[in-house]
C-alpha cells in the first residue's frame, strides 16, 4: 500500500509542482531572509512542512468520515478559500516589506515590517493553503486513502503520497539562485503581491460559493 | 544639394521595397483602393526620406507610429462590425475559434504549448486573419531583426500611448521610482504561472485595457462586468492620463507582460544603442526623455541602455553631444551613418509593411464613411 | 578577431532585411509549416475538442466531441463534453441526443432551439448538468458539466 501510494504521488507529482509554483517562485525570488542555496532548501522544506500538515490533516478527516466524499467537498470550498484568503494578506505584506517608503500610511508600513520580520510564516502558510486545495492529484489520493479502514492507514497512506510527490521539489531551490541579480528580487516581491491579488479574488469567489452550497 | 541627393539614394531601397510590398504585386483598381495606396506610399516614404536628411530618427517614427495606432484601430473595429455586428466577442465567436490571435498573448501560451502541445487560445491556428500561426511567424521574424524594437516600432497599440505622450511640452508628474519598471516582469511571471496552471489567457481575460479599443467579451455575468471595469480603468489610466501627465509610454513601462518578455529578444538581436562616454557630459536630458525608463545612471556608466530598450531613438535624437548612437553588434562605436542605417531599413520596413495595410484600409473606410456616410 | 567579429556583426545586420522580408512574404508558407512541424491545435478547453461520432439525422447531424478533462500535466477532476447541432435551418424547435460516455454512462441532452435552453439528465453521479447552450454561426452548441469519478 506505502509502495502505491508513493508511485501514485511520483506519476502525480509534476501537477503538484505546477499548482505550487505561483507562490513558491515569486517568494524564492524575493527571497525570503538569508540568501543562499541552504536557506533557500529551508524554505522550500517549511513549504513541504505546510503541504505535509495540510496532507495529515485530510488524512484523518479522510478516516473519520470515511467515503462521505460529498460531505468532505462541501466543506472543502470555504476553508480552503479562507486558507487563499490568509494566504494573499501574507503575500501582500510580503511584497511591501524589504523596501524603504513602502506606503505613504505609516501603519501600513508598520504591520508590514512586523510580518516581514516572521517571513518564515509564509512558506508554511503557503505550503497549508496548498496542501488543502483539491488539486487533481490530491482527490485521486483521497480517494484511495478512504480504503484502508484505519487512521494509521489513512494517514500512512497520505505521507507516502506526500513524499512520493515532494521529490519534484528538489530542483526548486535552485530558483533562488536568480536572486544575485537585484532586479529578481524586486521582480519576486511584486510578483508575490500580484499573485496576492489572485488568491484574494479565488479565496474569495471559493469563500463565497462554498457558504452558499453549506 | 548634396545631402538632399544622398538622402534620395539612400532612400531608394526603401522606395522599391516599400512598392513591392504595399501593393503585393497588383495594383488595385479601385479609386478608392487606389487613392488609398498612393497616400500610404507617399506619406511613408516621405517621412523616410526626412529621417535620413534631418539625421532625427524619433519626431518622424512617432507621426507613423501614431497614425499606424489609430488606423488600426479604425481599420480593426470596423471589420469587426461588418463581420459581427459588434465589438463584443461571444462565447460562440470562441467555440468557432473566430477571434484574431494578438502578440501580447505570446508569453502565456508557451508552457501549456510545450507540456500538452495546444495553444490556450479561442482562435484558429491556420487559414484566418491574425491566425495563431501567422502571429507567431511575425513575432519571430519582428524577434530576429528588431528585438524589443518591434514595441517601438511594430506594436499596433503602442502608438496610442505615444501619442498621449507627446500632448504636453512639459511632465506634469516627474520623479517617478525606477524600480516600478520592474512591475512588467512580475506581471509577465505572474500571468505566465496563473496561464500554465488555470489553461486560459489570464492577461487577456483580466488585464488588457487595449481590449477597450479592439474587442471584449460580451457582459453576461458579475465576473466579466469587473474584467470589464478594470480593463476600462487601466486604459484610461496608463493609455490616455498617465502618458499625458508623465509624457512616458506608461502602459509599456508598468504593465504590458509581453514588452518584459520581448526585452529578452534584444539579447540575441543585432542591434543596440550606445552611448560614448567620452562625449556623454551626464547632462541626464536622455534618463528624462526615454519613454520606456531604459536609461539611467547605471546604465550610462556601462554606455548602454537597459534591456527594456525599444530603440525608438528618442534619446539619440535628445542627446545635445551626439553621445548616444545606434549600434551594431560585434562593432566599433561609430558615428557614421551606416550602423543607423543598418537598423533604420528593417525597422521602417517592418513598420511599413505591418501598418501600410491597417492605414490603406483606414483611408478606404474614412473615404467610404465620406462619401456614404457609414465606414462599413 | 575585431575584424571578425565585425563582418559577422554587420552580415547578421543585412540579414535582417531579408527576415523581414521573408516574414512577410512567406507568411503563409511558414505559418503552415509552423502549424504542420509543431503539431500544436486549440486548446479544446476553447475548441471544445475533437469529434468522435457523427450522426445524421436528415436535415441535421450531431457532431459529439470527446470529454475534455485535460489539465496542464495530467487531467483535471472536472470537464465536459460538447454536442453540436448544425445547420441551424435543419433543426426543428425541440432536439434530443443520447450520448454514451467512455465510461458507458448514458446522458440525454435536450435543447430547445428557440430559446437556447438545455438542459442533460443522467442515472450517473458525473454529469453535473449543462454549463450552457451556444448560438453558433449556422447551429448550436451544447457543453455538459462531467466529473470523474475513477482514478487515472
Amino acid at each position: 500500500m506505502g509502495v502505491e501510494a508513493f508511485l501514485l504521488g511520483l506519476s502525480n507529482g509534476a501537477i503538484c509542482l505546477a499548482y505550487c509554483a505561483p507562490v513558491l517562485v515569486p517568494c524564492l525570488m524575493g527571497g525570503v531572509g538569508a540568501s543562499g542555496l541552504k536557506s533557500d532548501s529551508l524554505v522550500v522544506l517549511r513549504f513541504l512542512a505546510g503541504r505535509m500538515l495540510g496532507y495529515v490533516a485530510f488524512g484523518v478527516i479522510a478516516w473519520v468520515l470515511g467515503h462521505s466524499l460529498t460531505r468532505m467537498a462541501g466543506l472543502q470550498e470555504p476553508v480552503v478559500g479562507c486558507c487563499f484568503l490568509i494566504l494573499s494578506i501574507f503575500l501582500a505584506l510580503y511584497a511591501l516589506t524589504g523596501r524603504e517608503h513602502t506606503c505613504a500610511h505609516s501603519r501600513v508600513t508598520a504591520l508590514a515590517l512586523r510580518m516581514g520580520a516572521s517571513p518564515r510564516l509564509l512558506p508554511g502558510l503557503a505550503g497549508l493553503a496548498s496542501g488543502l486545495n483539491f488539486c487533481p492529484p490530491f482527490l485521486i489520493a483521497l480517494l484511495a486513502a478512504s480504503r484502508p479502514g484505519t487512521l494509521q492507514g489513512s494517514v500512512f497512506f497520505f505521507l507516502a503520497f506526500f513524499v512520493g510527490t515532494s521529490l519534484f521539489f528538489i530542483p526548486v531551490p535552485f530558483v533562488g539562485m536568480l536572486r544575485r541579480f537585484p532586479s529578481v528580487r524586486i521582480v519576486g516581491k511584486m510578483a508575490a503581491g500580484i499573485m496576492g491579488l489572485y488568491y484574494a479574488y479565488t479565496g474569495l469567489t471559493m469563500l463565497i460559493g462554498g457558504l452558499r452550497t453549506l | 544639394m548634396k545631402r538632399t541627393l544622398r538622402s534620395f539614394l539612400l532612400s531608394l531601397p526603401m522606395l522599391l521595397l516599400t512598392a513591392l510590398m504595399l501593393t503585393g504585386g497588383s495594383i488595385p483598381r479601385e479609386p478608392s483602393r487606389l487613392a488609398a495606396l498612393i497616400l500610404t506610399y507617399l506619406f511613408f516614404n516621405t517621412f523616410f526620406f526626412l529621417m535620413l536628411h534631418k539625421g532625427r530618427t524619433d519626431r518622424y517614427r512617432a507621426v507613423l507610429f501614431v497614425t499606424y495606432s489609430v488606423a488600426f484601430v479604425i481599420a480593426f473595429v470596423s471589420h469587426l462590425v461588418e463581420a459581427r455586428g459588434s465589438m463584443a466577442l461571444t462565447e460562440a465567436n470562441m467555440i468557432e475559434g473566430e477571434t484574431p490571435f494578438c502578440h501580447v498573448v505570446i508569453p502565456m501560451t508557451l508552457i501549456p504549448a510545450a507540456l500538452t502541445k495546444t495553444i490556450i487560445f479561442p482562435g484558429s491556428i491556420t487559414g484566418t486573419h491574425a491566425s495563431i500561426a501567422g502571429m507567431f511567424v511575425l513575432w519571430i521574424g519582428a524577434s530576429l531583426a528588431l528585438g524589443r524594437g518591434f514595441c517601438g516600432w511594430a506594436c499596433f497599440f503602442g502608438g496610442l500611448e505615444d501619442g498621449f505622450s507627446r500632448l504636453l511640452k512639459k511632465p506634469l508628474i516627474k520623479g517617478i521610482r525606477p524600480s516600478w519598471s520592474y512591475l512588467p516582469y512580475a506581471v509577465l511571471l505572474a500571468v505566465v504561472l496563473i496561464a500554465a496552471i488555470s489553461l486560459s489567457p489570464t492577461y487577456c481575460m483580466w488585464l488588457c485595457p487595449f481590449k477597450t479599443v479592439t474587442e471584449y467579451v460580451q457582459v453576461t455575468s458579475v465576473k466579466i462586468a469587473i474584467q470589464t471595469a478594470i480593463f476600462l480603468s487601466l486604459f484610461l489610466g496608463l493609455v490616455i492620463v498617465l502618458p499625458i501627465l508623465t509624457r512616458r509610454r506608461t502602459q509599456c513601462s508598468f504593465l504590458c507582460p509581453f514588452g518584459a518578455f520581448q526585452s529578452f529578444t534584444n539579447k540575441v538581436n543585432a542591434f543596440d544603442i550606445r552611448i560614448d562616454p567620452d562625449r556623454c557630459v551626464k547632462c541626464g536630458l536622455c534618463t528624462k526623455s526615454c519613454p520606456t525608463f531604459s536609461i539611467d545612471e547605471a546604465s550610462i556608466k556601462k554606455g548602454t541602455t537597459r534591456l527594456s530598450c525599444m530603440k525608438c531613438g528618442k534619446c539619440v535624437d535628445t542627446c545635445p553631444k551626439g553621445a548616444i548612437a545606434y549600434h551594431v553588434k560585434g562593432t566599433q562605436l561609430s558615428r557614421g551613418i551606416l550602423p543607423r542605417m543598418l537598423f533604420l531599413y528593417p525597422a521602417f520596413l517592418f513598420m511599413s509593411i505591418m501598418a501600410g495595410r491597417q492605414i490603406q484600409d483606414a483611408i478606404v473606410r474614412i473615404i467610404r464613411l465620406v462619401t456614404t456616410g457609414s465606414m462599413i | 578577431m575585431k575584424k571578425l567579429l565585425s563582418v559577422l556583426g554587420y552580415g547578421w545586420a543585412v540579414i535582417t532585411i531579408f527576415i523581414v522580408l521573408a516574414t512577410f512574404i512567406g507568411n503563409n508558407y511558414f505559418s503552415k509549416k509552423f502549424a504542420g512541424a509543431t503539431g500544436v491545435t486549440v486548446s479544446p478547453w476553447f475548441s471544445g475538442g475533437e469529434v468522435t461520432l457523427v450522426v445524421e439525422h436528415g436535415a441535421y447531424r450531431v457532431s459529439v466531441h470527446r470529454p475534455v478533462f485535460d489539465g496542464l500535466t495530467g487531467e483535471r477532476s472536472e470537464g465536459f463534453v460538447q454536442i453540436d447541432w448544425k445547420p441551424a435551418g435543419g433543426l426543428p424547435r425541440v432536439v434530443t441526443e443520447s450520448i454514451t460516455l467512455p465510461d458507458g454512462e448514458r446522458v440525454l441532452v435536450r435543447l430547445d432551439t428557440a430559446t437556447g435552453i438545455a438542459e442533460a439528465t443522467s442515472e450517473s453521479a458525473g454529469v453535473l448538468g449543462v454549463e450552457r447552450a451556444y448560438k453558433l454561426r449556422d447551429g448550436w452548441a451544447v457543453r455538459v458539466l462531467l466529473r470523474r469519478l475513477r482514478s487515472s
